[in-house]
Formats: structure tokens, C-alpha cells, sequence
């Protein structure tokens, strides 16, 4: 069975075309403006990059907060059961899956069966958000993809000391009006992203397995540190973590 | 005789002259990148509009950012905390108040203080930046006003905006999306100073806040924040008769005055 997940955050919208649990494609975009149009134009080019036709898709399923902007959706699934069907169906062996998306971070904490047993989510603040990071890395004039390889110029990395994103962005200012290396300023925004998601993480005491999904995954700086301060085994989300809500909202589709 | 207070916040510096125990002069201006020198430029300003000299001035106290160092390096003769400042500062002008908000460029207090104006208890907000000056700052920016502008944009709204967001950086992408959506600005700014002065209420509830209650620092300049506050805190915000922004740098000088034995 073929199912489509379309996964609307705050900051990028996300899709993707599964065949049974094989992912066929999965697009990203950051969403601007005019979110309507944006999100049909992004369901048309991941069923054309997945080589089908609209009437092969059996089942199309949204969530995300934009969940209801979806076009001709036949359901949609909160957001915490997709991150959590995905990441418990493809990793069995994890406990904890941590999901830092652009407004949210939120611990989930899946049971034995791989299914959702609690969670808690920080959206109150944006301390370690996606947002965060995209807010400072505007300031310093580089793009998210470029995050990992400004770091590995970094000689030493600064401390941030305020976690307020408001403040903290004064302090990166400051940093590099006093002639800091972006790359030495940068290397400390990553650390304090996840200095808080790792605080997130730890909410549901220490999982010995545990993934990291959304956007702020793919910055491996970001990941790195949060695994070097949660210790225990990392597994590695099997496909882009970013993808993980919309791949969740396709199985759950499959499932109904 | 002379006494002056200097107050060097994280946005502004203010300078208060104290004559026989009145003001005899006051100056607000930004702040330089070191607190030493916005600490002189601004008593140096006052002194030369009132025609005075530094050296007349008997005895001063710094207070706000770097008040340590500015004693340190002979520009006070003492430093005292800015909550204590605060509290004698709205105390001496309106005797009757027993609490007062200071809402400055980077933080928020709430200070109860006694019968004589001494400092009973406080709570701050300096962590976060809803709830401070630097809110109000941001949204004005992303409104495309002036923060002065801010408060009385607002008293025309009928319908202010409700922001689901507490965090300055969400409420920012709030007010966009509010704007793109046609939104008059004037219900925008009007959910802009209400959030703002519902993390003030969150704050001072820690205190339990008593009926009359002094504002002070250039937020209670913002006639809209004042007037959510008094309703929502259940309170009387009593008028400063002065700038609410030299309030600390006047009870500095305050200070300065009963150092010397002269009060």
C-alpha cells in the first residue's frame, strides 16, 4: 500500500511517499508566506519524484501544526504519535526519542512495543529550538547546511552564557563585534542548543537507546554533543530525522 | 550642597543632581560600549547644563551595570544595588507606595519595601526576555514604530490581538504572520503590551503586590503596559512625578545624600 505523510511545522513543511515501510521519497521546504500553494506544490513534486500517479497514493495523512492546511488529507495524526510510530517501528531497540523541531523539543518516551508511553514537550521557549539556531546563525551570516563545516574551522568554541534566544542573540553581536570567529561563536550556539535538548532528554531520567529526530538532528555538531552528554547507544534515525513526523503519519496511514 | 546618583542600565545611562535635597537636574542618554565612560559622559553632560562643576558634587553613588567598577575607578564613592535605589527613589516621591515594578531594557523586578522605604523583598526576571524592555524593542522593530509610539498606538484598539506565544522569539514571528494577515497595527501593538504585561503579572504575583504600586524605568512610560497592568494586578499604578526612567539614578543620589550625613 502506498500512503503519503505531510508533516507541517513552524518553519519547514515536510513529505513523503512510502510503499509499505519503504520510504520512495520525501521532500522539504521552508515555508515562507503564502503556506496554501505551498504545501500543494510540495505534495505534487514528491509524488512526481517518487515516479507515481496521484490515484496510486491510497491514503494521504497530515499532521504538524499546520496539519489542516493539507489538501484532501483523509486524516491527520498528532504529532508525537507520528515522531513516535516512526522512530519505534524503525529502531525497536530504543527507549527514548528526542525530537527538536523548529518551535518544539519534546523527550518521547516509547514503551517495549515501540509505542508512545509519555512524553514532554518544551514549545514555551525557543532555548534550544530549531528557531534558535536559525535566528543565530542569520546574525552570523550562514546558511543551516553550512553549520557543520563553519565548526570544523573552529579553534576553540565560546561559551554562550544566556539561554533566553532574545539575549543570546545580543551576545552573538557582541561576540562578533569584539572580532570572535564566526566559526569559535557558532560552535557555541551548537553547544547551546544542546545543552537544552539535552536537558529535554533527560526529563524521563537516562535511556540506554535513543534517537534524535527533527530538523536541528541533522546538524552534527548539535547531535554529536547531545551524545556525548546523554551517553548510552545513539541509534541513528534510518532515514533523514527531519523526514521522521511525515514517515510517522504515512505508516499510521497504512495502519488505519 | 550637591549629591548626584548614576544609573547605567543595558540600554540607557541616567544621572540625577541633588541640591538641598531637590533635583536640581536629570539626563537619560544611551549607553557607550563601557559603562566607565557612559558613567562620565553623562554626569558630565548634566553638569555642564546646570552650569556646575564635578568637583562640587560631595558625594555620589553609582548604581545598575558596573556600579562596582565605577566606585572602583573614584566616579562614586559608594555603589548600592539598583533595587534599593529603586525602592528609595519611588518611596521618597509618593511615601504610600509599598511596591514597585522596575522594568528596565534587560530585566524585570518587583520590590516590596517598608514604612521607611527600606527594601523588604524583591523577585527578578533576568533570564528571559518577555517581560522586559527588550520585548517591547523587538516588536516595535517588527511592527515599523517607534517605542514610544508603542503605547499610545495601542489605546485606539478595540480588539487586541491574543498571542499564543510567551517566547519573544515566537511572539515575533506571531506579530508577521498577524501583519501579513492585514491586521490592523493597532490591534497588534494593543496583544503586544498586554503580553508584555501579563509576564510582568506573572512576576509580581510572586510577591503578592500591594494596592499602590510605583512603575519605574522607561517601560512605565508605555501609558498601555500601565494600564493592563492596573487592571489586570488589581492595583493603583501611582504617576511618578518624575521620569520613571531616573527613578534609580535619583535614589542613588538619595543615597549619596544620607552617606554624607546630610540626610
Amino acid at each position: 500500500m502506498i500512503s503519503l505523510g505531510c508533516d507541517i511545522g513552524s518553519l519547514f513543511a515536510k513529505a513523503v511517499i512510502l510503499d509499505g515501510d519503504q520510504l520512495l521519497a520525501g521532500r522539504v521546504l521552508r515555508t515562507t508566506g503564502n503556506i496554501a500553494d505551498e504545501i500543494n506544490g510540495l505534495v505534487r513534486a514528491v509524488i512526481q519524484e517518487a515516479g507515481l500517479k496521484r490515484d496510486r497514493v491510497a491514503c494521504l495523512v497530515g499532521t504538524g501544526n499546520g496539519a489542516d492546511l493539507v489538501p484532501g488529507a483523509d486524516g491527520v495524526e498528532d504529532v508525537v504519535s507520528c515522531v513516535g510510530a516512526a522512530s519505534g517501528y524503525y529502531l525497536p531497540e530504543i527507549q527514548l526519542c528526542i525530537d527538536v523541531g523548529g518551535q518544539s523539543t519534546t523527550a518521547l518516551l516509547l514503551n517495549p512495543e515501540g509505542e508512545v508511553a509519555d512524553f514532554m514537550r518544551n514549545d514555551k521557549c525557543a532555548a534550544g529550538s530549531g528557531r534558535f539556531l536559525e535566528v543565530m546563525s542569520e546574525k552570523l551570516k550562514i546558511g543551516l547546511a553550512e553549520i557543520d563545516r563553519t565548526v570544523a574551522r573552529s579553534q576553540n568554541h565560546i561559551e554562550i552564557s544566556n539561554q533566553c534566544g532574545v539575549f543570546a542573540e545580543s551576545e552573538v553581536i557582541t561576540h562578533l563585534n569584539n572580532g570572535e570567529p564566526v566559526p569559535d561563536i557558532i560552535a557555541g550556539v551548537c553547544a547551546s542548543v544542546a545543552r537544552m535538548v539535552t536537558a529535554q532528554g533527560r526529563r524521563f531520567g537516562t535511556a540506554e537507546h535513543y534517537t534524535l529526530t527533527g530538523g536541528v538532528a541533522k546538524i552534527q555538531t548539535v547531535a554529536r554533543i547531545i551524545q556525548e552528554k546523554l551517553g548510552g547507544t545513539f541509534h541513528p534515525f534510518p532515514s533523514d530525522p527531519q523526514l521522521a513526523a511525515a514517515i510517522g503519519a504515512a505508516l499510521l496511514g497504512q495502519s488505519d | 550642597m550637591l549629591f548626584a546618583g548614576i544609573d547605567i542600565g543595558s540600554l540607557t545611562a541616567e544621572a540625577v543632581v541633588l541640591s538641598d535635597g531637590k533635583i536640581l537636574g536629570s539626563e537619560i542618554m544611551s549607553v557607550l560600549p563601557h559603562p566607565l565612560d557612559s558613567a562620565q559622559e553623562v554626569l558630565g553632560r548634566l553638569c555642564s547644563k546646570q552650569g556646575i562643576q564635578w568637583r562640587d558634587i560631595q558625594y555620589t553613588v553609582s548604581t545598575g551595570y558596573g556600579r562596582e567598577k565605577l566606585q572602583a575607578e573614584g566616579l562614586a564613592q559608594e555603589n548600592i544595588s539598583e533595587i534599593s535605589c529603586h525602592g528609595l527613589g519611588a518611596w521618597t516621591l509618593c511615601p504610600q507606595v509599598r511596591t514597585v515594578i522596575d522594568i528596565g531594557g534587560q530585566d524585570a523586578k518587583v520590590i516590596k519595601i517598608g514604612a521607611a522605604g527600606e527594601l523588604e523583598n524583591f523577585v527578578m526576571n533576568d533570564k528571559c526576555a518577555a517581560g522586559t524592555g527588550h520585548f517591547l524593542e523587538v516588536m516595535s522593530r517588527t511592527l515599523g514604530v517607534s517605542l514610544e509610539e508603542l503605547g499610545p498606538l495601542s489605546l485606539g484598539s478595540r480588539k487586541p490581538v491574543e498571542m499564543s506565544n510567551r517566547c519573544t522569539i515566537y511572539v515575533e514571528t506571531e506579530v508577521i504572520h498577524f501583519l501579513q494577515r492585514g491586521v490592523s497595527k493597532k490591534d497588534v501593538a494593543a496583544g503586544i503590551n498586554r503580553a508584555m504585561a501579563e509576564r510582568v503579572l506573572a512576576l509580581a504575583r510572586r510577591v503578592n503586590p500591594e494596592r499602590e504600586v510605583m512603575l519605574t524605568g522607561g517601560v512605565a512610560k508605555n501609558v498601555a503596559v500601565k494600564n493592563e497592568l492596573e487592571r489586570m494586578l488589581n492595583v493603583k499604578v501611582v504617576h511618578a512625578p518624575i521620569d520613571p526612567q531616573v527613578i534609580g539614578a535619583f535614589g542613588a543620589a538619595l543615597f549619596a545624600r544620607r552617606k554624607a550625613g546630610a540626610g
